[in-house]
């Protein structure tokens, strides 16, 4: 049996439109808080966190814009704990980071096995198609606009975010702490504020991102969900140089890869079943062979990771 | 003294953590605290999965301290650690028509190496490249579950069992490691592991390594100006690290697990020994007495959970906030000393 190659392209285009805003969320986040000098890899945790809360309220209320906005005020609360210790005490970032994962990755599951002992949840309520009549009209409607509000929205936060940073005074700032605090100091820049800012924005784009994850990726929780799509938000933004129109180049062009394995192993079925998980290895190996074309170019913000100590 | 005060106010904050969950969850607080303290060596399972932690965390954690003096993070100790636990039954497999204890000495060697490779490509992009090595070593991460996904379904794929069902066969008694005495579970993987911490500790920090070590952590530009040679000093370390993770992979198969499944991918050893090393601070000697710690407070804390009807992740919980506390503690500590 021949699959046509119009319903390949069209099932691999629709889902690299739907996996990529979450790693745009997460891309954006993470970009405005490494430009500011805070490395947040804490950042799959509180991800974790936010899907759960996504999932919790969801459930009990069954309106998923309940569901984003308790997400929204789980990760601005982790977010904060981050960034006190991280910026106000100086505490050695990536160190944070992990802790701050470790916490997510056994505090989500605790929480939803409060919440559901059985296991058993009522269905998850996801965000409609906004264009729900166009779903049988070829290419625009069955790739371009069947996905939720927030994939579109995720398109706009990159134009916005590279609006911001590159055109906005606040944007300047960020990155003049981010790359010379002390210069920044001088000027009157308040470097733990506008740091304290840019992470905590940093921190709510990873609850969206957390949001988004819920009917998107998957629609149940489980122990580690996430499985390390998190991190791969920190090399996505390393390929693009922690610039906002790049990293919306890494992200479809790894979800295209991903979602061409996908299709291929799905249609070749049981006659790939045994290498379907070298397959599944695709995506990253994509990602690492940028590593020596693009990573060479990559400079980091130079005080990325450093504490800034006024006086 | 006030270093040590500050780690158990931590300790206890975490402890509270996870106590506060059991209460939660309707579970008794006296059992809690008892399987939490008394069960790492009240029973012959406790002793057992607390030495088997404590050489996990040691064998991972040295590496990662290696590499972290000269401030490179090794977050991917857990793929070469997955790596090493692969090539052992790649070496068992392929190389079966070898006698016994070269046979033997080949799974550990291979498991060495798997680790080795695992991180060659980011010690390469790091020094030839410049690439972040933290990125790297996560995504490989990832890569290595997938590898070991697909070895487990195929290549080392026990023979005898169904289609689809992914494990590879159990090591004869022959290539298990013997426990010391009799039936104490205590192998020789333990005092093995404590030798190369101790061999470690006279290579590095008793030798002008440390400083050379210490000097491209703090900063690239000095020891360039002491013409220290940092791609030298980054491969050693960089190297070692992914050696020694590949190296728990071969303990903890020919020395607990004895067959590989799923259930080893998502044992986070790897990003545990990362809280090791820095506990340890980084010294090859006190990464020892903080593995052993941490074994104990692990299997402590999973067997609070068993005991209690908490899912056992809590013990992420738990150390998350435990470490947060210690850094936290170490920071006041030397803000203190500096005032």
């Amino acid at each position: 049996m021949t699959v046509p190659l119009s319903d390949v392209a069209t099932a691999v285009l629709s889902t690299t439109l739907q996996l990529s805003p979450f790693y745009l969320f997460g891309g954006m986040g993470e970009i405005v808080s490494e430009k500011s000098g805070v490395a947040n890899i804490g950042l799959e945790g509180i991800m974790l966190m936010s899907l759960v809360t996504t999932f919790i309220v969801d459930y009990e209320t069954g309106n998923p814009w309940l569901a984003l906005l308790a997400s929204l005020g789980t990760a601005v609360v982790i977010g904060a704990v981050f960034a006190f210790f991280s910026i106000q005490a100086r505490l050695d970032q990536i160190a944070v980071g992990l802790a701050i994962y470790l916490f997510g990755l056994g505090f989500s599951l605790i929480v939803f096995n409060i919440a559901y002992p059985s296991g058993l949840t009522p269905n998850y309520v996801s965000l409609p198609p906004i264009f729900a009549g166009w779903g049988t009209v070829p290419v625009i409607g069955t790739i371009l606009l069947k996905q939720n509000v927030m994939a579109y929205l995720s398109i706009v936060l990159v134009v916005l975010t590279s609006l911001f940073l590159g055109r906005t005074s606040l944007g300047l700032r960020v990155r003049a702490v981010g790359e010379n605090p002390k210069a920044a100091d001088n000027m009157g820049v308040n470097v733990t504020k506008v740091r304290f800012l840019a992470t905590l924005f940093g921190a709510l784009m990873f609850g969206v991102a957390g949001f988004y994850f819920a009917g998107n990726f998957v629609s149940g929780f489980q122990t580690n969900i996430i499985a390390g799509k998190g991190f791969i938000v920190l090399a996505m933004i390393y390929f693009a140089n922690w610039k906002p129109y790049p990293t919306l180049f890494a992200a479809l062009s790894f979800n295209m890869v991903y979602a061409l394995q996908n299709e291929y192993i799905s249609i070749a079925g049981s006659t790939v079943a045994s290498v379907s998980t070298l397959f599944n290895m695709l995506p990253y190996v994509f990602l690492l062979a940028l590593i020596p074309v693009f990573g060479r170019k990559a400079r980091a913000p130079k005080f990325l990771l450093k504490p800034y100590r006024k006086g | 003294m006030r270093a040590t005060a500050f780690n158990a106010l931590a300790v206890g904050l975490g402890i509270l953590a996870g106590l506060a969950v059991v209460v939660y969850a309707g579970g008794n607080i006296g059992v809690a605290l008892s399987s939490l303290f008394l069960d790492p060596i009240k029973s012959s399972t406790g002793i057992q999965q607390t030495f088997v932690l404590f050489v996990m965390f040691y064998t991972m954690a040295l590496g990662v301290g290696l590499a972290l003096k000269a401030g490179l993070w090794n977050i991917g100790a857990q793929g070469q650690f997955l790596a090493g636990t692969v090539m052992v039954f790649v070496a068992y497999v392929y190389l079966k028509f070898l006698p016994w204890p070269i046979l033997y000495v080949a799974m550990i060697l291979g498991a060495t190496i798997g680790g080795l490779l695992w991180i060659t490509v980011p010690t390469i992009l790091r020094v030839k490249f410049g690439a972040n090595e933290i990125v790297v070593t996560i995504l490989l991460n990832v890569v290595a579950i997938n590898f070991g996904f697909y070895m487990l379904s195929g290549p080392i794929k026990s023979p005898g069992t169904a289609l689809g069902f992914p494990i590879t066969t159990q090591l004869p008694a022959l290539f298990q490691i013997p426990n010391i005495i009799g039936s104490i579970p205590i192998t020789y993987a333990v005092p093995a592991t404590i030798a190369i911490g101790v061999i470690l500790y006279f290579l590095v920090e008793r030798t002008p390594f440390r400083v050379k070590a210490n000097t491209v952590g703090e900063s690239t530009e000095t020891a360039r100006y002491a013409g220290i040679s940092i791609p030298r000093v980054m491969t050693i370390t960089m190297l070692t690290a992914g050696a020694l993770a590949g190296l728990a992979g071969a303990t903890y198969m020919m020395g607990y697990r004895y067959e590989l499944d799923i259930g080893s991918f998502s044992t986070n050893y790897g990003l545990l020994a990362i809280i090791v090393a820095l506990v340890g601070r980084k010294h090859m000697l006190g990464i020892g007495v903080a593995a052993f710690f941490f074994a104990y407070i692990t299997f402590g804390a999973e067997s609070m959970a068993v005991a209690t009807n908490v899912n056992s992740v809590v013990v992420f919980a738990m150390e998350g906030v435990m470490m947060i506390g210690i850094l936290m503690g170490n920071y006041l500590n030397e803000r203190r000393k500096a005032a």
